[in-house]
């Protein structure tokens, strides 16, 4: 098999040689600086290359005079970051999105928090910001203090669809069938979806500013309340590249014990999805049962961190508490019940016949549209992509576990389900190996609080997908920069083209086959 | 005079208004427990013993609520639509014999009168138009889609409603329910073992016609916020909630008296009402079990599966159904008895 | 479809849980059994804390320098509350932490900094009150131990 690694670089540098600087081996395969333009050379290059590129994030950074704007792409066996700089003066930059249709909401949020105008993706009023927000004030630049900030009127108003046969139905952002809050504008024509517009941002909280001004040891409790149900990876992602920062690697038994904590968070967010899906197709009963056996998963957690949902086991150099030998027994037996429950729920899958009505061929995105719009998790590996971070760019100690990936064809609803439902059996198989494998040794490094100058990117396999971290230190001991890119935030502009040409009534099952958490992708 | 004074209790206490009631309300708790205990948890518990004033609590907490009405609406409907349904529902339970003999009687000894089948089934269908009305006046999108909704369904199930109710009326010779119901006495032998069939698609369409799952699409919260009652709030609420209750007991009721042998069973001792009022009410409970059952094992269907499933499978089955059993009626079973 | 499809095996289970126990825990008339150590409210012992001077740091707020703390060993408490919800006040001369229940997020961040262990941690997480000012910990008294129903 080749070695993807360096063919990736080797073909920028043979295409576009001395115009690029390139640095193998910094932010995780290499970076490359391109200036003035040539980021779309590049990207060009790497799509031709490899048909499984596909953007992870843009990061806005503050540099002082100059504005950065980072771009991570992922290829199928690296991470490869281009590096660019605009002035603050004139931060124009040409967009990307008619190359890679993925990144428009990436350069949309840039533009909102940080002013940086691409050419060809100009956003109507704000995208993350609330209406409220003033003009001209871009709030991850330095010099913009959070509260000295004024708020202003709202301008923006809802517009009819232009059309004016088709009805414009609003869902949102209180709505039943959301567990937060978003507003989808959805134009149909008589029963049949048209076009769908996003407003996200309704929580958005500021965290990647507010972890500017926290210190690392605080921050690791910051970044874990982004989201309530996938809070120990948040937390995981976060210590990972702080430690890659100051290149330590931390003790075997502690990568053990993260993964414990990682698998837990996967099963309960799983069976809540499995469970959440059920409510809104009708299908109480199922929401029920699934509940019911997502209880005993939060009692484990609460066992081995004190907490049922915040578990709060990071720290940067290892993890706080140890799992005692006397608790051990107790786990195994729970995740053995949880095991003998899932082939009652697989039957249920594939047997029942008003389920299979409602998920079946419904919201189907195809492996082309997966791999264009750069969408993770099982989203993807519902339709055929096979990426999982915990095979591609193995952390802690997955290189070391066996367990299989779970990859669907047909990319309907009933395929992402399926997906996630055969993931809560890989994720029982990985930790009964982890605590039958435990390592002696100690479980925490003692670190200094400052943490040297550098920057690191860091990726980890959250329930929802691909969880992407890129931290800057400046040597003191609260970090530069903070750039999160949460699972849904690039798994929802598939939602925007699967629902066009179903019907209404499927939209809600549609949209929860994505498995939104509206608290990631806003931050 | 005692006639009247008598007349006037059977239709306010016993078997009229305050009975169906409480049968009503216990019909509720009944749903709510078993509903409960299918999905392993445990239901009202501490409003009265085991719960069973739940029903009663959150009907008098509806009514405490303020009551407000949007600007937009037709005052009218919106006002009184749900109570005219409740009270359209009432009078229709007024010709159901409840205790060996309908309510009302108009020169009958059973009670009743001939053609009633089809009155008190026109009574559901203008009580459930009331709903859709009231849904309607409400002037706000989710209502407005709610109701028209509920129109598509019910009008779309009524039909084979209408054609599944008059086969025990062809094997009994008669449109008076209380007839069909004393058919079914004097030979031994509910129509259910006649015509099982028959009774597997009236409890299909009674589903539909009652709005519970899987033809649960005009309560569907995920995605119709409220439905028709989006804009309702305190007392009209409450009586649209008990409106809907009084149709699942009618829609049971009715089963039970063209399928089941209405109340009439075995009598031990003492007076013969008094048995019959309680095989009524043990065979209504019988029937809400089923239906709610059934409810809780399934999914919901989508708007356009509910109405292909009406047109393209449930209404020629009917039909079919109709003829069968009129043949087999009129030509088999005298062979066979 | 080459798998064989047959009924669905919940008719068969629903029919089956009407008549087995229900799975909810009766709280409040039933209180669950917690691990031992479950994080709840964190207990301050006096007599442990080694604040010797409380100089004029500023530690309310997320603001706090290192290099402000003179002299003293302490005060990591405050320093390290990712909330906040640790404040220094002064009792009898000496500076002791007041901890703000109203904003504590429980997460034991205290217990561990602390070099004389003066925090403890309980398990107590009955902590609902319909008064404000209760949920405020001052450091006066020591906090008395309470017994969590087993």
């Amino acid at each position: 098999m080749s070695n993807n690694k360096i063919d990736i670089l080797n073909v920028v540098e043979s295409k576009l040689g001395s115009k690029v600087q390139i640095q193998p081996g910094h932010l995780s395969t290499g970076s490359i600086i391109a200036n003035n333009g040539l980021h779309r050379e590049v990207l060009k290059a790497m799509i031709e290359a490899d048909e499984k590129t596909g953007i992870i994030a843009i990061s806005g950074l503050d540099l002082g005079e100059n504005l950065g704007v980072y771009y991570h792409f992922r290829t199928s066996n690296a991470l490869v970051t281009i590096k660019t700089e605009v002035p603050k003066t004139n931060p124009i930059i040409q967009t990307i999105i008619d190359l890679h249709p993925g990144a428009a909401f990436h350069e949309l949020e840039v533009t909102d928090l940080l002013g940086v105008i691409f050419e060809g993706n100009k956003p109507e009023g704000h995208f993350v910001l609330s209406e409220y927000w003033p003009q001209g004030v871009y709030p991850l630049r330095k010099d913009v203090k959070a509260n000295e900030i004024k708020l202003s009127p709202p301008q923006e108003t809802n517009k009819p669809a232009e059309d004016p046969r088709q009805v414009k139905i609003i869902i949102g952002p209180q709505h039943p069938a959301l567990l937060e809050p978003e507003k989808f504008s959805v134009t149909v024509d008589g029963e049949t979806v048209t076009k769908v517009e996003p407003r996200i941002g309704y929580v958005h909280r500021g965290i990647e500013k507010a972890s500017e001004s926290r210190t690392y040891l605080q921050d690791v409790y910051l970044v874990e309340r982004i989201c309530g149900i996938c809070n120990s990876i948040h937390a995981a992602a976060f210590v990972e590249a702080v430690e890659k920062i100051i290149k330590v690697d931390i003790p075997p038994r502690a990568k053990y014990l993260r993964i414990v904590a990682l698998e837990l968070n996967r099963l309960h967010s799983h069976l809540l999805t499995l469970g959440h899906a059920g409510l809104e197709i009708g299908y109480e009963t199922l929401f029920q049962y699934f509940w019911r056996d997502r209880e005993p998963i939060m009692d484990l957690i609460e066992l081995t961190s004190g907490n049922r949902v915040y578990s709060s086991l990071m720290a940067v150099g290892g993890v706080r508490r140890d799992i005692r030998a006397e608790d051990i027994p107790k786990i195994k037996s729970v995740l053995k019940t949880l095991r003998g429950q899932l082939p009652f729920y697989r039957q249920i899958y594939t047997d029942e016949p008003t389920l299979r009505l409602r998920m079946k061929d419904v919201g189907v995105l195809s492996r082309k549209d997966a791999l264009a719009l750069s969408v993770v998790g099982p989203v993807a590996r519902g339709s055929g992509v096979d990426i999982d971070v915990r095979k591609d760019e193995p952390y802690e100690a997955y290189a070391e576990i066996p367990f299989k990936e779970i990859v669907y064809k047909d990319g309907d609803t009933w395929s992402r389900m399926n997906v996630r439902m055969d993931e809560v059996e890989e994720s029982i198989n990985i930790i009964e190996y982890v605590v039958d494998h435990l390592p002696s040794g100690p479980i925490r490094l003692n670190l200094p609080r400052s943490v040297p100058a550098g920057e690191a990117v860091n990726r980890v396999e959250a329930p929802r997908g691909e969880l992407f971290y890129y931290v800057k230190a400046n040597g003191t001991d609260k970090p530069d920069r903070v750039k999160v890119r949460t699972p849904t935030f690039a798994n929802l502009p598939s939602f925007l083209k699967t629902a066009i040409g179903e019907s209404i009534a499927d939209v809600p099952a549609n949209f929860v086959s994505l498995d939104p958490c509206f608290s990631c992708t806003d931050r | 005079m005692i006639d009247y004074l008598l007349l006037i209790f059977r239709i306010l206490v016993f078997p009229g208004f305050t009975f169906i009631l409480l049968l009503t309300l216990f019909c509720d708790w009944i749903e709510r427990k078993i509903e409960a205990r299918i999905q392993n948890r445990v239901g009202p518990m501490v409003a009265g013993p085991a719960g069973i004033l739940q029903p009663l609590a959150d009907f008098i907490k509806l009514l405490t609520k303020e009551d407000i009405e949007p600007r937009e609406a037709k005052k009218l409907v919106f006002r009184y639509a749900p109570l005219a349904a409740f009270a359209i529902m009432m009078f229709a339970f007024c010709f159901i014999p409840i205790d060996g003999g309908s309510v009302l009687s108009f020169g009958s000894t059973v009670g009743g009168f001939n053609g009633d089948l089809i009155i008190i089934l026109a009574f559901a269908t203008i009580a459930n138009f009331l709903l859709f009305l009231a849904g309607w006046a409400s002037c706000n999108p989710y209502g407005t889609i709610g109701s028209a909704r509920v129109l598509t369904q019910f009008l779309g199930y009524d039909i084979p409603l209408f054609l599944l109710a008059l086969t025990p009326a062809f094997i009994a010779g008669s449109l008076q329910i209380a007839n069909i119901a004393s058919a079914q006495a004097t030979t031994f032998l509910p129509f259910i073992f006649l015509a099982p069939w028959a009774f597997v698609m009236f409890v299909i369409t009674m589903q539909a016609e009652l709005e519970k799952d899987p033809f649960d699409v005009p309560h569907s919260e995920s995605e119709l916020v409220g439905g028709l009652e989006t804009e309702y709030t305190g007392a009209k609420l409450a009586f649209l909630h008990l409106t809907r209750d009084v149709q699942i007991v009618f829609g049971s009721a009715l089963v039970v008296e063209l399928f089941l042998g209405g109340p009439y069973g075995p009598v031990f001792f003492g007076p013969s009402w008094i048995w019959y009022s309680l095989w009524f009410v043990l065979k209504v409970i019988g029937v809400v079990l089923i239906s709610e059952y059934i409810t809780t094992v399934v999914a919901r269907f989508r708007i356009d599966q509910v109405l292909s499933g009406n047109w393209r499978i449930l209404l020629p089955a009917s039909l079919i159904s109709l003829i069968l059993t009129v043949a087999l009626v009129t030509w088999v079973y005298p062979l066979l008895v | 479809m080459a798998k064989k499809r047959s009924i669905s095996p919940i008719f068969k289970r629903a029919a089956a849980h009407i008549f087995t126990k229900p799975a909810t825990t009766k709280y409040p008339f039933v209180k669950p059994h917690l691990p031992d150590d479950a994080r709840g409210e964190p207990m301050y012992e006096i007599k442990a804390c080694n604040i010797i001077d409380i100089g004029s740091g500023n530690s309310v707020g997320l603001s706090i320098d290192v290099r402000s703390i003179v002299g003293s060993s302490c005060r990591v408490c405050a320093r390290d509350c990712p909330t906040g919800a640790i404040q220094i006040v002064e009792v009898e001369g000496k500076g002791r932490p007041q901890i703000n229940l109203n904003k504590c997020i429980f997460c034991h961040q205290c217990v561990e900094t602390c070099p004389r262990h003066a925090i403890k941690a309980s398990d107590l997480y009955e902590l609902a009150t319909t008064d404000k000012s209760c949920l405020i910990m001052k450091p006066n008294v020591q906090s008395e131990t309470k017994e969590t129903p087993k």
